[in-house]
C-alpha cells in the first residue's frame, strides 16, 4: 500500500467513525415493540397557534374514548408556558405548565400507537390558552367552558424539557432541555399499556415539577381490559403536591425548604384543593366506575382509597397483566399509577382520599356523587 | 459521577487566561451546535472594531478566589485575576446608543444567525425602547451582548469573573441562607413584565457592583463552560453540582444550569448583561482621554 493509499484509508476510517458516532440507530422491533426513534429536532419557529393540539388531549378528569381500530399515528403539540392559576381558595401562583393547567392535559393513545410530539418553550410569551382558537383539541374547549383555575398568562422565561414515562427512548436526545423560544420535535411509540406521568426533566427537576410541569398519558391496552364492556364511567384523577408560601405581594411562590423536606403546603387531586368537591365525579348506584389514578408527586406517596367502596379490580400501572382484586387501598410511590374499578353500592356521596391523613387534610380528597339506580 | 470525587482538573480549564479566551469561545459555539468556524468568522466581520468609551462606573474587582459549583481541584478554589466590571447592567438607554451607532444590530437589521425572532421584541421600534430607559436591556442574544461590549471597549465577563464578583458579599452565613431563600423565591416568581430600574435591588457586592441578583440573569462570555459538559443536564444534576447541601449552593446550581441551557441566539425577558474590561484595556482607554 502506498503512503497515499494509507492516508486515504485512514481518512476514510476517521470519517466513517465520525459519521457512525453521529448516526442514530434505525428502527427495530423486539416482542412486537418498536424501538430506535429518529433523532429529535430542535429549531425555532414563529408559532402562535393553539398551545395544545391533538384530538385525544382532554382536561382532567375526562378521557376521550379511542374511536379508531388498530393503531394510529398521533401528531400532537403541547407547549410549555407560564400561567397564573388558582390552586386553592385564595392561593394563586405563577405556574410553569404544559398547556396552561396543572396538571397538563391528558393524552389518550393505544398500545402500539406512534406519537410525533412537538413542544415550543413559550415561557417568554404571554400565551392565552384558548387563543387563537379552541379547535386544536377537546382540552381547549373544556378550558374555555370550565376555566376553574382562572388561568391568566404570565412570563417567566426558563429552560424546559419533556419526559414522557410512556416513551422508551434515549433521554439525552428526546428529553433534552430547550431554551425559551426553541421548539423540540421527536417521535416515540407507546410500547407498554398503562397510565404514565409526563413531566419536565430540566434541573432542578424538583422545582420544575413542583411548579406544575406534569400530566399523564393513558395508554390503553390493545386487547383492552377484561371488564371493558361493563364499565359505565371512566375518569382520570391525578394526585400531586404544591410547595408554596406567600410571596411579597398577593401571589404565592415556590418554597424551596418545604420542597426539600417534603412538607407540602397543599396535596391535591387534579391540581386544585377543592375541584373534585366543587365539581364531583358522577355515577349511579350499581354502576362500575373506572379511575385511572396517577400519583405525580413530585415527592410524596399516595394511599388511594374510596370511602364506602372496595376496588373490585386493580391493574397496577394500568397494565392488564398486573391484576389484583378486592383492594381497600392502593399504595403508589411518586410517578406510580393504577387503574382501579369499583361498583358504586348505593346512591350517595363517596369520598376519594389519600388515606395518608396528613395528605388528606392538606387537600387530597374528592367526591363521587352517586345518583339512584338506573 | 460524584463530582466531589473528582480529584484533579486541569487548571487551564478552570481559569481561561486571556490568550485562551478565543479558544473557549470557539468551544462554546461548538458546544451550542454552531458551525464554529463560520460563526466566528462572520462575527468578526460583522462586529464593529472601534473602541468607544461608555457611560456608567467601571469598578475594580481585585484578584482573588472563590468556590464554584462546578468541579474543582480539592482544596484549590477558582482563582480570578483583577478586572473591571460595570457597576450596573446595560440599560435600554445604553443599548439604544449602541444601536444608533451600529444599526446592523437593530431588530430589523440583525441577521437570523445572531438572534431569534424575539430579539428586542418588547421595543416599540428599531430605535425606540419605549419609556423604560433606566431598566436593563433584555431579549438580547449573546452575539449582540458580545458586540456591545466590544463597542464599549470591553468584553463580556467570564463565567468565573461574574460569579466571583456576585459571590463577594460581606454577609454572615445565616444572612446568606436567608438571601438564598429569597433568591429561590425570585427564580420561581419573577415577573418578566415588570422590569425594575438598574440599581434598585439594594443588592451590592463588597466592591459596589449592583444587582447581580434579583434583577435579571446575565450573559457571560463562556456561558457553556468546558467543565459543564461533564455534567449532563438531567434530573440529578443539582444534587451532583451542589457544593454542600445548603440553599446557597442550590440557588447557585439553578443559576449555573439555567445559564448552560441557553444557546448564543437565545433571548429572554429575564436575560441581559453587563461588560467587563481587562486592566490593560482600561488603562489604554484612560490614556486616550484628553
Amino acid at each position: 500500500m502506498t503512503l497515499l493509499n494509507k492516508t486515504t484509508a485512514f481518512l476514510i476510517v476517521m470519517a466513517a467513525t465520525f459519521f457512525t458516532a453521529q448516526a442514530q440507530s434505525s428502527e427495530y422491533t423486539i416482542d412486537g415493540m418498536t424501538f430506535g426513534m429518529p433523532e429529535a429536532e430542535v429549531y425555532t419557529e414563529d408559532y402562535d397557534g393553539p398551545p395544545v393540539v391533538g384530538e385525544y388531549f382532554t382536561m382532567l378528569p375526562t378521557l376521550k374514548p379511542l374511536e379508531y381500530e388498530g393503531n394510529k399515528h398521533h401528531e400532537v403539540r403541547l407547549d410549555a408556558m407560564v400561567q397564573e392559576i388558582e390552586v386553592a381558595d385564595g392561593v394563586r401562583y405563577r405556574a410553569w405548565t404544559f398547556g396552561g393547567t396543572v396538571p397538563g392535559p391528558t393524552l389518550h393513545v393505544k398500545e402500539g400507537d406512534r406519537i410525533t410530539f412537538t413542544m415550543k418553550n413559550r415561557s417568554d410569551e404571554p400565551v392565552v390558552i384558548t387563543e387563537p382558537g379552541t379547535e386544536g383539541s377537546p382540552f381547549l374547549e373544556q378550558v374555555r367552558d370550565n376555566n376553574f383555575m382562572d388561568a391568566h398568562p404570565a412570563i417567566m422565561p426558563m429552560p424546559h424539557s419533556m419526559d414522557f414515562h410512556a416513551g422508551t427512548v434515549a433521554k439525552d436526545d428526546k428529553w433534552r432541555t430547550i431554551s425559551p423560544g426553541e421548539t423540540i420535535k421527536f417521535d416515540w411509540v407507546a410500547n407498554y399499556p398503562g397510565t404514565y406521568i409526563y413531566h419536565c426533566g430540566t434541573p432542578s427537576v424538583l422545582m420544575h415539577t413542583a411548579m406544575g410541569q406534569h400530566g399523564v398519558v393513558v395508554v390503553s391496552p390493545k386487547d383492552g381490559f377484561e371488564t371493558d364492556d361493563q364499565v359505565d364511567r371512566e375518569y382520570v384523577v391525578v394526585q400531586s403536591e404544591y410547595y408554596l408560601e406567600k410571596g411579597a405581594g398577593e401571589l404565592y411562590q415556590y418554597d424551596f425548604e418545604a420542597a426539600q423536606n417534603v412538607n407540602p403546603s397543599h396535596v391535591v387531586f387534579n391540581g386544585h384543593q377543592t375541584i373534585l368537591h366543587d365539581q364531583p365525579l358522577e355515577a349511579n348506584e350499581g354502576e362500575r366506575v373506572r379511575i385511572h389514578f396517577s400519583n405525580n408527586g413530585p415527592s410524596g406517596t399516595s394511599s388511594f382509597h374510596v370511602i364506602g367502596a372496595i376496588f373490585d379490580r386493580v391493574w397496577m400501572e394500568g397494565h392488564p397483566f398486573n391484576e389484583m382484586r378486592g383492594m381497600q387501598t392502593v399504595l403508589l410511590g411518586a410517578s406510580g399509577s393504577a387503574v382501579v374499578e369499583f361498583i358504586v353500592p348505593e346512591e350517595g356521596s363517596y369520598i376519594l382520599i389519600d388515606h395518608e391523613f396528613a395528605d388528606a387534610e392538606k387537600g387530597a380528597t374528592g367526591t363521587l356523587k352517586a345518583g339512584p339506580r338506573q | 459521577m460524584n463530582l466531589r470525587m473528582l480529584k484533579k482538573v486541569p487548571q487551564e480549564l478552570l481559569k481561561p487566561d486571556p490568550g485562551s479566551r478565543e479558544m473557549i469561545n470557539l468551544i462554546n459555539i461548538l458546544l451550542s451546535k454552531w458551525n464554529p468556524a463560520g460563526a466566528l468568522v462572520l462575527l468578526a466581520v460583522f462586529s464593529t472594531a472601534n473602541l468607544q468609551a461608555q457611560g456608567g462606573d467601571k469598578l475594580l474587582i481585585p484578584a482573588g478566589s472563590f468556590h464554584s459549583v462546578l468541579p474543582e481541584v480539592v482544596g484549590e478554589p477558582v482563582r480570578v485575576d483583577s478586572f473591571y466590571l460595570d457597576e450596573v447592567a446595560v440599560t435600554n438607554e445604553d443599548f439604544l446608543e449602541f444601536l444608533q451607532a451600529n444599526p446592523r444590530w437593530t431588530r430589523s437589521g440583525i441577521p437570523a444567525l445572531y438572534a431569534g425572532s424575539d430579539y428586542l421584541r418588547h421595543w416599540k421600534e428599531d430605535l425606540d425602547p419605549s419609556a423604560k430607559n433606566s431598566t436593563p436591556v433584555t431579549r438580547v442574544s449573546w452575539f449582540a451582548a458580545n458586540s456591545y461590549c466590544k463597542w464599549a471597549g470591553g468584553r463580556l465577563p467570564t463565567l468565573n469573573e461574574w460569579e466571583y464578583s456576585a459571590q463577594a458579599l460581606d454577609i454572615s452565613d445565616a444572612e446568606l441562607d436567608r438571601f438564598s431563600f429569597e433568591l429561590m423565591g425570585w427564580y420561581s416568581a419573577v415577573d418578566a413584565n415588570q422590569a425594575a430600574p438598574v440599581g434598585s435591588t439594594g443588592i451590592e457586592n463588597r466592591y459596589g457592583v449592583k444587582d447581580q441578583f434579583g434583577l435579571i440573569m446575565e450573559w457571560v462570555e463562556d456561558f457553556k463552560p468546558v467543565l459543564g459538559s461533564e455534567i449532563s443536564l438531567d434530573c440529578g444534576t443539582v444534587g451532583r453540582m451542589q457544593n454542600g447541601s445548603g440553599i446557597y449552593s442550590y440557588a447557585a446550581s439553578v443559576r449555573y444550569i439555567t445559564r448552560m441551557s441557553f444557546n448564543a441566539k437565545s433571548t429572554t425577558g429575564m436575560l441581559g448583561f453587563r461588560c467587563a474590561y481587562d486592566i490593560d484595556q482600561t488603562k489604554r482607554l484612560e490614556e486616550q482621554l484628553p
